[in-house]
Order: structure tokens, then C-alpha cells, then sequence
């Protein structure tokens, strides 16, 4: 290696010297416009009142799937951007409010319901909206390749009755509590492009935006609905919805300006952000789910109802919302939140963190030796799962952590093929009680993943969903009982409620969501 | 999960008598003396783990994400649990993995080898299963392996194992070939060397020394292809902590505690340069 | 030559008939299927039957087998269950992307490389040489979610210059986009960078040391036109070498890089379709892979006939 010193002196500087230019012309590069930071030439007074106009960017986790269109995932959901409902529930709470219905009467039996529909309404084809796209609404949940949720709900609707193109009454097999669920919950479609919407080539519905292009993978473009039955609305011009699978660079692209609204972060995600104030962290009232540990009661001892009460008195609730949850959830042993109508301080708090009573009944059950039982868990979620194993752990009861991926996770949760114990996430105890009971598997009364039956268990969930009137006296302690029932079973041993929240720059006002979580951007704009 | 192989492939020299083991010679290079302070010190603290710590790496407190302190020398992870004591349980297992996953490779890609060798038919069926798990980048094959046998350290350990036997098979059948051919292996076969003689007493102690030198690069891609594994949710199992699987769980938090990811990095970065640099060293002893 | 490829044909289409139906088959040896991913959450176990149904995965497996393959044939390789594009869309779409990366990875391996070489070779002193064959060793050697992590804490943590992840198309934004490209890039192209810097370095010395330089040191010609005119373009030839072995890196190196920084290429996608079951893609995606690799080796042994007449007539 004998190179002579002066030459390699020279040239060492020479090639710094161009590198340090290399480097200021890319950093020059990132100066006239950055992917990092927020355009800081935005007018700070903004004017009072809404402004017409603008693209509205959504940068989303995961992209949509559009064989799952017609089902609630976990995912930003264009239910209420591309389409309307009939009934739509007013903030708060549970009283349902005119959409694309204007009037609505039960029949004293409960066995009917009859529809007044909007006369002013068309597809974004052209087509009027009539009492027929009801019914092909009702039918298409019905069909079980829709994935539908509230499926259920929608089999209760036995029949049809079109009085006029804009009055249809609907038959029921019986009294159904949650019918304005089922409404909050079913878009009304046109039947003609349904084929195509689940392939994702163009999805037609009567909402404020109009489906223009999708890049899987990448983005979805909708523009506004020009001719929207809604007078002056919406105020935006576009929706750009952008595909960034990586929570990071999800709250980078809300940093940089290059979108204005988060969706699917979760609580932790969203920690770097909570003390900037160019951000509103909005939360919605109706939560976003669950988190709750599963119970194979199958499974010796499992069967004994005093050693489920015994796990669930284990388990630290608090430090799972404080830690897995970054603060954003409700500990809570109901499933229930604040906003239910069955939600009570007493049911959430029925499981305190006890570990002293939790090894007093497992003792009383037999089992102060201690007991060893799998744990199966979801591999993209493995923070819940290893908190519960250190709790029970606690209280004598050794875990061995099984990883399953999704599909696996899924596949045995059908098949009723989970081990003793399990932690994973449920939907649906937002709106009416009974829809929990119906709607999601875990609590089906007739064949769940923990193998739980109980005559009992089935004559109350069917009490709670055959009411006439949801806001009855009847209705609310029919409530209460499944609330009941449920802390005492403990076949689903519920951990926390989440907490929806959505990230989104402070210059975007008025976003809303459904119960259901979609979003409704009907009133929505960005201020100047 | 990049094949860092850069070593380049050493030139087997016909066999004669030297002054000093050629793998001490190449030891005892400067490059051999730091990798292997380095290895053995990232080794020594795998090793000793239960005496540097008084945590547990699975014991939780309320106390997550903290900033190091006395107490906790790299802070805690997101669910309140001591980094320090998971760095040095994660090069443990880590230790394990390697240790008896490359053996494991190495054996089978010997197997097929010496398979290979001694008929025209096997030698092509191997190769093409080589050529098969060679199309495939390595984390896909992960992928898929994992999703068959389900997460976990002996699917870990399997995947190494896979990826890492067609460098030993090649080399120890290119090592056969060549030999093969060779005078003194003629001479041995003159001389009434049945093959099974010929091949434990003259081919295999000569074609050994590529195999050491690919062993000690093949440690440090198994230390790459767990932490990739791991990295991406298919590796070793929680609450078990793996180098990778705490760079994982840092990656959540490079933006609210950056402080997190040092650690592990660190010892990642450590091991496996401490691993290529006694690769290269022990190439040159070789190759002198 | 004709004769030559006629005969290596057959076994070229066996390994991709093999591979085909290895393929089909450790996919459904994998549990669950697409319609448990299909279902949403909280589904029934009706809504699962109906999805399998529907999709035919209720059919014989060999059926399913060789109506794929016949598909495959007649040149459609389907639609994804998930995604609900057509998978030649789907995987042209994240080709282009992963090319993009591959192809930014490879400009800054050819402008990294070369200087880092150039520079260890006449770097003078014990510690500058130290210090530039450690970040030599670094890159090298230090895997990529690694050299990815500390790239995220130094340029989008510590400094925020650049986004720690996400993609934005180059040709429709190339302002942004080329921002968004050059921290996965830069990772990617490390361990290339680190090789080709070696073999420039010994390059480099080997051409110092003749005695031609040395001669025309002598004379006067200056320090730089000689390393510019002589030692350099003797230190190429190899690096070209080289650099065909490193695009076959990339591509590998690209599946971590793509999931640390959200890069929706073909990583990604692949990634993601093991996942979900999405058995059409992760088919398609793996039979392309062997297909590629057949093709390479076919060409290979062509241009090894094509050299070498013995080969061609054996």
C-alpha cells in the first residue's frame, strides 16, 4: 500500500469537498419542498364559518378490501362517503334521525316496520332511488358472502311490502330491538353495479362522494357528488384516501402536510402526537372495539365458572389501558361503552385487579397448586397477550404464549379450534345491546369459539333482541340482564373498551363518524 | 436479509506440511484478534446474563418506556420490562439459535453432498433442490416455513438451517470434485483406497478448511436471518426476548423513545461484524 | 445450438412444473384459507362456508390444481382474492415500485461505492484508514433492518430531514417522491456499496503499484490524471462483475427494506399475501420468482454453449 502521502492528502479534500456538495444538494432538494415538514406558510386567522372547496388527503393503514365492502372492518370505511343509510343515529346516543327514510312507524306488534323514503334522491348514475333498492338492500345482507355483520338482523326481515315507490314496509319474524341498528349499519347500493363494487371497479351508491379511481395497494380517489340531495353539500371537492401500512410513516405524511386526517392508528401510535398543537386528536364516543381475553370452557377447569371470575379478578386492566393502549381506552370488565344505553360505573368495574381474591377462589375451585394453560395470540398483537401471562402468572396460573397469524387466528376462532385461553378484539357492543349477542361470533348464544352454552344465556339474549321498543322499560332490563349474564359466565372476559381517536390537522373541521365507525365527511371542509 | 458473503472463495491448496495451524496463523491477525475480542465478549455476556442483572427479561412493572437510569442501565420496553436484562437474554438466545442451527445446516448440506457425489442422478436432483431454496429470497421462504410449522425457535432454527445448507453443500461438492481428481487421490486409489477410505482419510480433512471458513460466515447470517424473523413477527416466541424481536418492538417507538432501539442494535451490530471479522481472518490464514 | 436448446428445454419446464405444483400444494398445507381472511371481523361460520364456496376451495384439490394451471396457460393468472385486482395489474404495479428502489439503490452504489473505495485506497494515516475500512466493514456486514433502524433515528428522528417511511410516486411527484426514496434506497444499497468499494480499492492499489505509474509519477504527470486515466479504469472491469451479483442482492434485500419503510413493492406484496392467504397472488409472485431464476440459469448455460462447443455436443 505505498501510495505517496501528498497525493493522498489532495485528493482525500478534493473528494470531501464534492461529497459536502452532493450532500447541500440533496438537503437543497429537500428545501424547496419537504416530505417532512408542514407548510408553514398557512394563514393563521382563519375566516369563521365553512369554506366550499379543496381535496380532503386520508392517509389509512390498511387499504380497502372490496370483497369486504359490505362489512365493518377495521379499516377506513367509505360506507358513509360513497353511500347513504336510512336512518342514521344522532350524536350521543341511540335515537335514530332521518336519512334517506324521513318517517318510520312500528306496527304495535313489533312485527312490522314502515318506511317513508326521501322522493328527492338519485344513484350516481342517474337512477331515482325507490323503495325497490331497499329491499335489495335487506337481501344483499342477507346473503352470507357479504361477510354482513348484523346478518342476523337482517334474516329477521321475512318480507316486503311496496305501498308506493317511496313507502315500504318490511316484515319482521319478530320484534327486533336492534332494526335501526341494522339500518344505521346497511348502505343502500345500486343493485346494478353491486357485481362490480365487490370487485372493486366501481362502487355507485346516492352519498356526497362519487367512487372515481382506486390503485389497489396504493389509493382511492371520490369526488363530489355534484347532484347530492343535501343542499350546498358537501363542501369538499375530493377525498384522496392513500394506503400507508406503516403507523410511522402514516403520522410522518400528517407531519409533512401531505394528508389531513389519520384513520386506523391506535392508541400508542398516536403518543408522539398528543402534545403538538398543529394536531386535533378527535375521540369518538362510541369506541372502536374491544380487547378481551377468550375461554375455551371446555377446557377442565375451565368449565368451572369460579376459575374464569378467578382470571378475570387477575388481570390488571389499567396498566393493559395504560401501557398496551397508550391511555386511549376504558378499563372495563363490560363490554359495553360509556355511550351504551346498558353502561353502568358498577359493571365496569364488577373485576377490580384483585390477585388476593383471584388465588382465594381458585383455591375455593380446587386449583391453589396453580394451573398451566396455552395462550393463544394474535402475532401482529403480542402486548395484551404477554401482560395477561404476567398477571395470571401472578396468581399461580402459568401461560405458555401461542403465536397465530391472522388467518390462523381467524380460522380457528370459526372452528371453535382455540386452545384454553386466547386474547383478542370484538366489535359491536356500541349500539343496542342485543346486537353483540347477534352480531358478533364470540358472543353467539347458539355456537361460539369458547364452547359456551347455557339455556339461560340463550332465553336472555333472545329477550334482549325481541323487544317492540328499544327505549322501553322492557327493553332496558332485558338490557341489563344480558350485561349480567355476561359478567357472571365470563366466557368472554372482557379487558378494555378502545377509545376512537383520529388524528387530523387542526384546519379540518366538522368530520364525523357513525356508530359503526365510518366516516361521514357531509359537513366536513378545511378552513382557510 | 442480505447475504453478506463477500468472503471470497478460498483457494484450496494441495495439502502440505505447515509450520503452524493455518486457522491460529490467521487468528492472530489484528482483524482475528478484534473479532474475536468482540465475539467473545458479546458471547460472555450472553453467557453471564443471569449475573448482570436482577431482573428477569419477562418481569413487567407499571413502569413503561423509562429513560436509563441506575436501576434500569437502557431503560424499560413498551410493558414496563428491564432493556438491559433483555439485550442480554436476547444474545442468549440468539446464542442458542445459531449455535445449533448452522451445525444443523451444515450437516445437511454435507449429507447432501457426499449424496450428491456418488451418483449422477442424486447430483442433479440436489442441485435442484438447491437451485430451488437459492430462487426464493430467504424471507420468503421464512414466510412460508413459519406459516406450515407455526412461530417459534425450532421453526427459527429450521429456517436457518434450510438456508444455510446449499453453501455447504456446494462447497464441500466442489471441494469432492476437485480432489477427486487430484494426485494424491489417484496415487491413494492406485494404491487400494476403496471410495469410503479415499474420502474419509484424504478428501474430507482437505476439503475441511472452506467448510470452517463458510461456518464462521454462516454464523453471522443466521444471526441476520433470526433478527430479520424476528424483525418482521415470525420468529422467536414472546415473552422470550431475541435480539430482533426487541428491534421490532422498538421500531413502534423510534419516535417517542428512540432510546429503546440502542441497545439491541448495538449488540446486533457487534455480533455479527465480530463474526465476519473472524470469517475473513481465518479466509486469510487459509488462504497463506 | 437449435438441438442444444431442445435439450435443455424439457428440464428447464419440469423444475417450473414441479415448482408449480410445490407451490400450490405447501399453500394449502398452510391453516386457514383465503375465506377466513375474507370474512371480516366477527364473522359466522356460515359467512366462512359461503366465501369457500364461492371462491371453489371446496372443490378436489387437483381440480383447483389444474384449473389454475389452466389458467395460468391461457394467460390469466387471476384475480386477487383480497385485493380484487387483477394480479397482473397488481404485480406490474409493485414491479414498478420495486424497481424504482432497486434502481435508486443501484445509482447510489455506483456514486458510493467508487468514492469509498477510491478513498480507502489513498487515505493516509493509520487512523483515517481505520475509520474508513470500520464504515467499510459496517455497511457491509451490519444487516438492513439494522442499518434501516439507525438511518430512521439519524434522518427522520434526530434531524427530520426526511420521512421514516411511506412512498409517493417519483414520476407523478418527483420533488417529494425522491425524498420519500432515498432512505430505503440508501439502506438497500449499503452492502453493494461496501463491495464494490473493495474491489475498487484493490483495484486502485494494484494499478498504483505498477511500475508504468510509478514511471510516469516520475515524469511529472499529475497525481490525478493518473489515478482518473490509469488507476481507476483498471479498478472497473471487476466492479461490472460484481455488480450483476448484486442486483440479485437487491431484489432479496428488498422484502425487509419494504417492510421498514411501508415501500409498496413486491416484497410487500408477497409479504402481505402469505398473511392473508391470498393464494392467486402469493402463486403468481412465487412462480414468477422460479420462473425468473430457470430463465437466468437457461441463459447461462446458452452462453456457456455458445463459448464452449464441448458443451453444446456433450
Amino acid at each position: 500500500m505505498s501510495v505517496s502521502p501528498a497525493f493522498a492528502d489532495t485528493l482525500t479534500r478534493r473528494r470531501l469537498v464534492q461529497g459536502i456538495g452532493a450532500g447541500a444538494a440533496l438537503l437543497g432538494l429537500a428545501g424547496c419542498r419537504s416530505a417532512v415538514d408542514q407548510d408553514k406558510a398557512a394563514p393563521a386567522g382563519a375566516q369563521a364559518g365553512p369554506r366550499r372547496g379543496g381535496t380532503l388527503k386520508v392517509a389509512t393503514l390498511a387499504d380497502l378490501t372490496p370483497a369486504l365492502l359490505f362489512t365493518q372492518g377495521p379499516i377506513f370505511s367509505i360506507h358513509r362517503l360513497v353511500f347513504n343509510t336510512l336512518t342514521r343515529y344522532a350524536p350521543g346516543g341511540l335515537d335514530p334521525q332521518p336519512e334517506l327514510a324521513t318517517a318510520w312507524q312500528i306496527a304495535p306488534d313489533g312485527k312490522a316496520i314502515t318506511l317513508t323514503l326521501r322522493e328527492d334522491v338519485t344513484f350516481h348514475n342517474g337512477r331515482p332511488f325507490t323503495a325497490e333498492d331497499v329491499v335489495f338492500a335487506v337481501r344483499n345482507l342477507q346473503n352470507p358472502q357479504r361477510s354482513a355483520q348484523l346478518r342476523a338482523t337482517a334474516l329477521a326481515v321475512t318480507g316486503f311490502d311496496i305501498d308506493s315507490p317511496h313507502r315500504i314496509t318490511l316484515r319482521l319474524a319478530h320484534p327486533v330491538t336492534n332494526i335501526f341498528d341494522l339500518f344505521e349499519f346497511m348502505v343502500i347500493s345500486a343493485k346494478e353495479s353491486v357485481e362490480d363494487a365487490v370487485l372493486g371497479r366501481n362502487v355507485v351508491g346516492t352519498g356526497p362522494f362519487v367512487w372515481k379511481t382506486w390503485t389497489p395497494g396504493t389509493s382511492l380517489v371520490l369526488e363530489r357528488n355534484p347532484r347530492y340531495w343535501v343542499p350546498e353539500r358537501p363542501y369538499l371537492d375530493a377525498v384522496e384516501i392513500r394506503v400507508v401500512p406503516q403507523p410511522d410513516a402514516l403520522i410522518a405524511s400528517l407531519r409533512s402536510g401531505q394528508s389531513h386526517l389519520a384513520a386506523g392508528l391506535g392508541g400508542r401510535d398516536i403518543a408522539p402526537l398528543r402534545e403538538d398543537k398543529a394536531f386535533n386528536l378527535r375521540e369518538y364516543d362510541q369506541g372502536s372495539g374491544n380487547i378481551y381475553l377468550g375461554v375455551n370452557t371446555s377446557v377442565a377447569p375451565l368449565d368451572d365458572k369460579r376459575v374464569r371470575q378467578a382470571l378475570s379478578f387477575a388481570v390488571n386492566r389499567d396498566r393493559i389501558v395504560k401501557q398496551a393502549l397508550g391511555g386511549y381506552g376504558l378499563a372495563s370488565a363490560a363490554p359495553w361503552p360509556k355511550t351504551s344505553p346498558v353502561y353502568t360505573d358498577a359493571d365496569a368495574n364488577r373485576y377490580p385487579y384483585d390477585p388476593t381474591r383471584a388465588k382465594a377462589l381458585l383455591a375455593e375451585a380446587g386449583h391453589g397448586g396453580g394451573l398451566d394453560l396455552p395462550l393463544a395470540f394474535l402475532s401482529t398483537a403480542p402486548a395484551v397477550a404477554q401482560m395477561v401471562q404476567f398477571d395470571l402468572a401472578q396468581v399461580g396460573v402459568k401461560t405458555t404464549l401461542e403465536p397465530l397469524d391472522p388467518a390462523k387466528f381467524q380460522a380457528q376462532l370459526i372452528a371453535q379450534t382455540m386452545p384454553a385461553l386466547w386474547t383478542g378484539t370484538h366489535g359491536f357492543a356500541s349500539n343496542q345491546p342485543a346486537t353483540l349477542a347477534v352480531s358478533a361470533y364470540p358472543f353467539n348464544e347458539a355456537k361460539n369459539t369458547s364452547k359456551f352454552t347455557d339455556p339461560q344465556y340463550t332465553e336472555i339474549v333472545q329477550r334482549a333482541w325481541n323487544q317492540t321498543d328499544a327505549r322501553s322499560a322492557a327493553a332496558k332490563a332485558a338490557y341489563a340482564e344480558l350485561s349480567q349474564a355476561l359478567l357472571d359466565r365470563q366466557f368472554i372476559i372482557d379487558l378494555a373498551v378502545l377509545t376512537n381517536v383520529q388524528p387530523a390537522t387542526a384546519n379540518l373541521r366538522d368530520v364525523r363518524q357513525n356508530r359503526y365507525n365510518a366516516t361521514v365527511l357531509d359537513d366536513a371542509y378545511l378552513a382557510g | 436479509m442480505t447475504a453478506a458473503v463477500v468472503t471470497k472463495a478460498p483457494v484450496v491448496a494441495a495439502p502440505a506440511k505447515r509450520a503452524r495451524n493455518p486457522y491460529v496463523q490467521g487468528l492472530l491477525t489484528p482483524r482475528g484478534i478484534t473479532g474475536l475480542i468482540v465475539v467473545g465478549l458479546v458471547v460472555l455476556l450472553g453467557l453471564a446474563a443471569p449475573l448482570l442483572t436482577s431482573y428477569a427479561p419477562t418481569f413487567q412493572t407499571s413502569n413503561a418506556l423509562l429513560q436509563p437510569s441506575g436501576e434500569h442501565p437502557l431503560g424499560t420496553d413498551e410493558i414496563g420490562r428491564d432493556l438491559w436484562s433483555r439485550v442480554l437474554f436476547g444474545i442468549r438466545t440468539d446464542l442458542i439459535v445459531v449455535v445449533s442451527a448452522v451445525p444443523l445446516g451444515a450437516l445437511a448440506g454435507c449429507l447432501l453432498a457426499l449424496v450428491s457425489v456418488a451418483s449422477r442422478w442424486a447430483d442433479v436432483l440436489v442441485q435442484r433442490l438447491f437451485d430451488v431454496v437459492l430462487a426464493f429470497p430467504g424471507l420468503i421462504l421464512g414466510l412460508t416455513v413459519t406459516a406450515v410449522l407455526g412461530a417459534g425457535t425450532s421453526t427459527v432454527i429450521v429456517v436457518i438451517a434450510v438456508v444455510e445448507a446449499p453453501a455447504f453443500g456446494r462447497m464441500l461438492r466442489g471441494a469432492i470434485l476437485s480432489h477427486r481428481e487430484r494426485e494424491y487421490a489417484l496415487a491413494a486409489r492406485v494404491g487400494g483406497a476403496g471410495p469410503a477410505r479415499l474420502l474419509v482419510r484424504h478428501i474430507l480433512p482437505n476439503a475441511a478448511d472452506p467448510l470452517v471458513v463458510q461456518i464462521a460466515v454462516s454464523l453471522s447470517i443466521a444471526v441476520i436471518v433470526e433478527g430479520a424473523m424476528s424483525f418482521i413477527g415470525i420468529g422467536v416466541r414472546p415473552p422470550e426476548p431475541s435480539l430482533g424481536s426487541i428491534v421490532s418492538g422498538s421500531v413502534m417507538h423510534l419516535q417517542d423513545h428512540p432510546i429503546y432501539a440502542i441497545g439491541p442494535l448495538v449488540a446486533i451490530s457487534a455480533f455479527v461484524l465480530g463474526l465476519n471479522l473472524l470469517a475473513e481472518a481465518l479466509n486469510k490464514g487459509v488462504r497463506r | 445450438m437449435t438441438g442444444y436448446l431442445l435439450r435443455r428445454l424439457p428440464s428447464a419446464l419440469l423444475v417450473l412444473v414441479l415448482a408449480s405444483f410445490a407451490i400450490f400444494a405447501i399453500l394449502r398445507l398452510i391453516p386457514g384459507d383465503p375465506a377466513t381472511t375474507l370474512a371480516g371481523s366477527d364473522p359466522s361460520p356460515d359467512t366462512i362456508a359461503a366465501i369457500r364456496a364461492d371462491l371453489g376451495l371446496d372443490r378436489p384439490f387437483l381440480a383447483q390444481y389444474f384449473s389454475w394451471i389452466g389458467d395460468l396457460l391461457s394467460g390469466d393468472p387471476g384475480r386477487s382474492y383480497l385485493i380484487g385486482g387483477q394480479i397482473t395489474d397488481l404485480i406490474g404495479d409493485r414491479f414498478g415500485n420495486t424497481l424504482a428502489l432497486a434502481i435508486g439503490a443501484l445509482v447510489l452504489m455506483l456514486v458510493l461505492g467508487p468514492i469509498l473505495g477510491v478513498l480507502c485506497a489513498t487515505a493516509r494515516g493509520r487512523v483515517p484508514r481505520a475509520l474508513l475500512g470500520a464504515v467499510n466493514s459496517v455497511s457491509l456486514t451490519v444487516p438492513v433492518f439494522v442499518t434501516g433502524v439507525l438511518l430512521v433515528l439519524l434522518f427522520a428522528v434526530t434531524w427530520r430531514l426526511l420521512p421514516p417511511g411511506g412512498h409517493q410516486s417519483i414520476v407523478a411527484d418527483p420533488v417529494i417522491g425522491l425524498q420519500y426514496l432515498v432512505l430505503p434506497a440508501l439502506c438497500l444499497a449499503l452492502p453493494g456499496s461496501a463491495v464494490i468499494a473493495r474491489y475498487i480499492k484493490d483495484g486502485v492499489l494494484q494499478a498504483l503499484g505498477e511500475d508504468y505509474v510509478r514511471t510516469a509519477r516520475s515524469l511529472g504527470v499529475s497525481r490525478r490524471r493518473i489515478l482518473w486515466r490509469h488507476a481507476l479504469p483498471n479498478a472497473l472491469p471487476p466492479v461490472l462483475t460484481v455488480l450483476g451479483m448484486q442486483v440479485g442482492a437487491l431484489l432479496g434485500g428488498a422484502v425487509v427494506v419494504e417492510a421498514l419503510f411501508a415501500w409498496p413493492g413486491l416484497g410487500q406484496l408477497a409479504e402481505q399475501g402469505v398473511a392473508r392467504r391470498d393464494y392467486p397472488v402469493v402463486q403468481a409472485l412465487l412462480l414468477l420468482l422460479v420462473g425468473v431464476y430457470v430463465l437466468v440459469q437457461l441463459l447461462t448455460d446458452i452462453a456457456y454453449a455458445l463459448l464452449d462447443p464441448r458443451v453444446r455436443l456433450g
